[in-house]
Parts: structure tokens; sequence; C-alpha cells
């Protein structure tokens, strides 16, 4: 394998690693405040992406403000989920809230991809992307709406990580994060914070789904591949952890870049390239189901 | 003592509903319902694991094809008769639960149902790059369970396995066993200070759970005479869980009865096209929400609550 092939292979494992990070961070947070794993997340990422596609193709919109549209759409929605949906989880209400949880957001999920179906119909769509063309650095040629995309990908990650540090909602969501009822003790409201985090979870996932949807395609399903990966990327950081989800999605890029050159037979290779991950994700979980961030419970 | 006999006198009539219906329906009722009783005995399956014992997953569907892909193998290439092919499809299904019971032993709640996501996909993966093997999504052809048998014959052969599991199922729950599931899903630590051998049953349930869903899916299997990947999707395994949700988690039989009325009235709202999913997704939302015991559950309740006051009022 020549240089040039690595590299490229490792750009496009980087390009690739900064898609799944905004879609896993958004996990991440939800289950870092509200130790909830968001089984929908997945289907709010394809709402990010009909959010945009009905933004830019349907209303004109241009694509930098198709992109803000689904991330408020999302952050709507998100909330709107928490208060309906997620809220008996902690304040118990539900019998068994972990069991509820799961199975609730698995439904939400269910009902989302069907809706979504019936509403825009099972047909791909392509709106406009933020860029178009190739880019060339030196040898390597990438194209562009790609690199534009996970550009505004690595922007808005810095942005997060930001706020996550210096602002006070930041802070606060860090803190609950960190343990429930001292921050409850020093007045947090762990309710709005619970909120806000699920909207920010929900927004990062429409803002992902926005980025990629013109650089795939938008379509109902189009979420089921993604979320496995996000839940492979927040297992191996460890879930809740905002830097191990940040590495997991450089490791997964990087495995999926180059583990499917492992297998010679290049239609069995293709066909198997979404199992590594699923491979790493159970090997994790057996051996270590904190990850390599998160921190130890006694049973996971 | 009144209200076992209320409840015996229930389940009979509802057996003999279900006994009645090919006299009264067309065949084409009559193949929905068959296929409503693989659905009974997969949600059934689900719900002997999540309700009675805690333990969440995610791969239930996806047994199920691995127990139709077993059995159908085993058959087209060890030319077993489609009986001891089914018996294969149960036992790989339910080893392969035994060692996924096993490995996730340290595992609960979202985590266990990370894990057994990943075991689903990478079997339907599988699945589908295998084509050599398994023909991969254009489906393998399957033999026939009966030869030229006619649907109202697959009708009761499928009523009669359903009843033959839900009777099983109930009796095991009945046991020591389903004392020792229920202690577990109550509180592990708990369970295991009074003596009860919390990774054997936690294992145990696993492989039994499975071993059910092998079967139910050999069964349409060699039903269907088709069998292709899609069915060990998440969609497929969403849908399971609709219908143990809607009638039920936590008792087999509601959940069974779920999965027979679910597939009726999905095939019954056709015409409204896609849109009955998402009534399907909206009323699980809301019975997971407001009625967690599932519809049969609740009505069971309900009468159960009457019957109590009407005998104090005596």
């Amino acid at each position: 394998m020549s240089l040039v092939a690595i590299l490229e292979q490792a750009l496009n494992g980087l390009i690739v690693s900064s898609f799944y990070a905004l879609a896993a961070l958004g996990l991440a947070i939800i289950f870092g405040v509200l130790r909830v794993v968001n089984f929908a997340h997945g289907e709010l990422y394809m709402l990010g992406g009909y959010a945009y596609f009905l933004a830019v193709a349907s209303m004109g919109l241009p694509p930098v403000v198709g992109i803000v549209v689904a991330a408020a759409a999302l952050a709507a929605m998100g909330a709107l989920v928490e208060w309906l949906l997620i809220r008996p989880v902690y304040d118990g209400r539900a019998d068994r809230p972990e069991e509820y949880s799961i199975m609730i957001t698995f439904a939400l999920s269910i009902l989302l991809l069907n809706l979504a179906n019936s509403l825009f119909g099972p047909w791909p769509r392509r709106p406009e992307p933020l860029f178009r063309g190739g880019v060339e650095i030196g040898e390597l040629i990438v194209s562009g709406d790609r690199l534009a995309a996970a550009g505004v990908a690595v922007v808005l990650i810095a942005v997060l990580l930001a706020a996550l540090r210096y602002t006070w909602a930041g802070r606060a969501v860090r803190a609950v994060s960190q343990n429930r009822e001292a921050a409850a003790i020093f007045g947090i409201s762990v309710t709005r914070v619970g909120m806000l985090a699920f909207a920010t979870g929900a927004a990062l996932a429409g803002l992902a789904g926005a980025l990629m949807g013109p650089v795939f395609n938008v379509v109902p399903p189009m979420g089921v591949i993604p979320v496995i990966k996000a839940y492979v990327i927040v297992v191996l950081g460890g879930l809740g952890s905002i830097p191990g989800a940040i590495m997991g999605a450089i490791i997964l890029g990087q495995v999926e870049s180059f583990a499917t050159i492992l297998i010679p037979d290049p239609s069995r290779a293709l066909a198997y390239k979404d199992a590594y991950g699923l491979v790493l994700l159970v090997g994790i979980l057996l051996l270590r189901p904190q990850g390599l961030f998160g921190t130890k419970e006694r049973r996971a | 003592m009144k209200l076992q006999t209320l409840r015996l006198l229930g389940l009979g009539l509802i057996l003999l509903v279900f006994l009645a219906l090919p006299l009264l329906l067309g065949d084409y009722w009559v193949y929905t319902i068959t296929i409503g009783f693989y659905y009974a005995i997969l949600a059934a399956s689900w719900a002997l694991l999540v309700g009675y014992i805690g333990r969440i997953s995610f791969a239930q569907a996806a047994m199920a094809g691995l127990g139709g892909y077993a059995s159908a193998l085993s058959v087209q290439h060890a030319g077993l008769p489609p009986v001891l092919g089914l018996a294969a499809g149960v036992l790989v299904a339910g080893a392969l639960g035994f060692v996924i019971g096993r490995l996730t032993l340290r595992l609960h709640g979202a985590y266990l149902g990370l894990t057994t996501i990943a075991f689903a996909e990478i079997l339907r993966i599988t699945a589908t790059a295998e084509y050599q093997l398994t023909e991969g999504s254009r489906g393998l052809q399957v033999e026939p369970l009966l030869q030229d048998g006619s649907r109202s014959e697959y009708y009761y052969l499928f009523l009669a396995v359903t009843v033959a599991c839900l009777a099983l199922m109930t009796w095991l729950l009945r046991s020591r066993v389903g004392l020792f599931f229920q202690s577990i899903r109550e509180d592990e630590d708990g369970a295991a200070s009074l003596g009860v051998n919390v990774t054997l049953w936690k294992t145990v349930a696993f492989a039994i759970s499975t071993a059910f869903a092998g079967l139910a899916g050999g069964l349409y299997a060699h039903f269907v005479q088709l069998i292709t990947p899609s069915m060990m999707s998440l969609q497929e395994m969403g849908i399971v869980l609709a219908m143990a949700v809607i009638g039920g988690f936590h008792n087999v039989v509601f959940a069974a009865l779920g999965g027979v009325s679910l597939q009726v009235l999905l095939e019954g709202l056709r015409e409204l096209g896609e849109w009955r999913l998402v009534v399907f997704g909206l009323i699980t939302l809301l019975i997971l929400r407001l009625m967690p015991n599932g519809v049969f559950g609740t009505v069971a309740d309900v009468l159960t609550d009457r019957l109590r006051k009407s005998g104090d009022d005596k």
C-alpha cells in the first residue's frame, strides 16, 4: 500500500469521525445528565436531515440557514420528548425506570421512522450541500461537500466544548452529570438541566443529520446505521464521557477505514464494513464496560 | 378459588375462539393469523426474558432468524426432515442464547440493550454477507413443513405449538425457577444472598428465551418457505417489542395475545398504508407511558378487582 493511499484512508477516516463525533456527543450528553441511552437518536438525526431538506429544497433558504433551522427544530423536539416521555424516568412515576427508558426511546424510534416514511415517502432526497466540487490537498483529492461538512462539524464540536466549559448552563450540565444530588443541593434545577441536555443532544443529532443529509441521502432509515456507530463510540469512550466520545469517534473512523482492507473479497469486505464497530462494541462491553474514559460502576 | 376458575374459563374461551376461527374465515385470514402465531411465540419469549427476569434483549428477532436459517440450512444440506430441522434451529438459537447470556452476566439495562443490538446486527450482517450459504438479501427458499399442507392444517399446527409453548412457559414460571427469575428481577444481590444461583438462572433464562425464539423462527421459515435477513432487523424487533408491550409484557400469555391481535390489526388496517405503523408506534408509546401492564394486563386487573370487590360485599 502506497503512502498516498494510506494517507487517503486516514483522511477519509478523520472526516467520517467528525460526523460520528457530532452524533455521539449528543448521546453522551443525554446519558451523562439523564442516565438514559436514547435509542431514538438515529431518528432525531434523520429528522435533522429532513428539516434541512424542507428548509433548503422546499422553502429555498440558503444551506447555512438550513442547518440553523434543523438545529432549532430538533432542539424544540428534544425538549418536548424529554417533557412528555423521559421525565417519568427520574421523577418516580415509572415503575422500573431503566427498562422504561430503554423501551420508550426504542418505541419512539419506531414511531418516528414510520412517521417519516408516511409523511415524506420512502424515496431518497438530495438537498443542496454546503459546498460543491473537489478539493486537492497535495496529491490527495477529497470531495468538497464532505470536507465542508466535516469542517462545520469540527467547529460545532469546539463551540460545544467551550460552552460546556465556560458557560453557566454548561457547568450545570457537567455538575449534574457528576453528581445529581450534590448539584441539586447547590441550587441547580436538575429538571431544567435534564430538559436542556435532551434538547442539546437532539439538536446535535439534528445537526449531524443536516450536515450528512446532502452528502449521502435524506431517507427515512438514514439514521439506523449512524446511530449504531454512535453507540459504539460512546461505549468505547465510556457512556456519558465527552472526551471519550471524541476519542471513540476518531478510533472508530480509523478502524473502519483500515479494517476494510483486511478481507480480500471486496464485495464481502463491503458487506462486513458495518460489523467491525459492532465487534468492537461487544468486546469493550464485555471486557471494560466503563469504556476508555468512563467511571467504573460496581455493575454496568 | 373463584378467581382461578374464572381465569381458566377465560383462557378456555379464547382457545375455543381460535379453534373455531378457520371454520368462519377465508384462507387469507387463516394465513394472517398463522403468521400471528409466530409473533405470539416470539413476543411471549421476549416477555419471558424482560417481564420476569428483567433482562432486556434486542436480539429476539435476530434469534428467530437464526433459528430459521439453522433449520432451513440443516434441512437443505444435511437432508434432515423439517421436524428435526426445527429441533436443530431450537438448539442453535438456545446455544447462542446461552453464550450471550453467559457473556453478558455483568451487564444490565442500557448496556445489555446495546450489547444485544450489536449481536443482533452482527447476525443480520453475517446472514446478508455470506450469500453463498444464505442467498443474501434475495432470500433463501425453504422446504415446507407439511408436504402439500393446507392453510388450515398449518393453522392448527401453529395453534397447537403456540399453546404448548405458552403452557411450558407458564409451567416453568409457576415453578421454583419462575420465583428465582422474579427474585433476580426484584433484587439481584438479595436473591444471591438467599441462595439463588444468580449466574446460572440469568444464563438459563437467556437460553430458554432464545430457544423459543428459534422455534418460532424455524416454524415461520418452513411455513412461508422463504427466509430473508430482513426478519432479523431492528425494525422487526421493534414490532415484536410493541406487540409484547401492548399486550402486556409482565405475562407471557398477554404478550402472546398482543402478538396475534396486532398482526391481525396490522393486516386489517392495510388500507391505511404506512400510517398504520405510525398509529401502532403511537399506541405503543401511550401504553408504555400510561398503561405499563398493557391492554390485556389492564383488562385482567380491572376484572380481578371487580371480582374481589363483589366478593367483599357478600
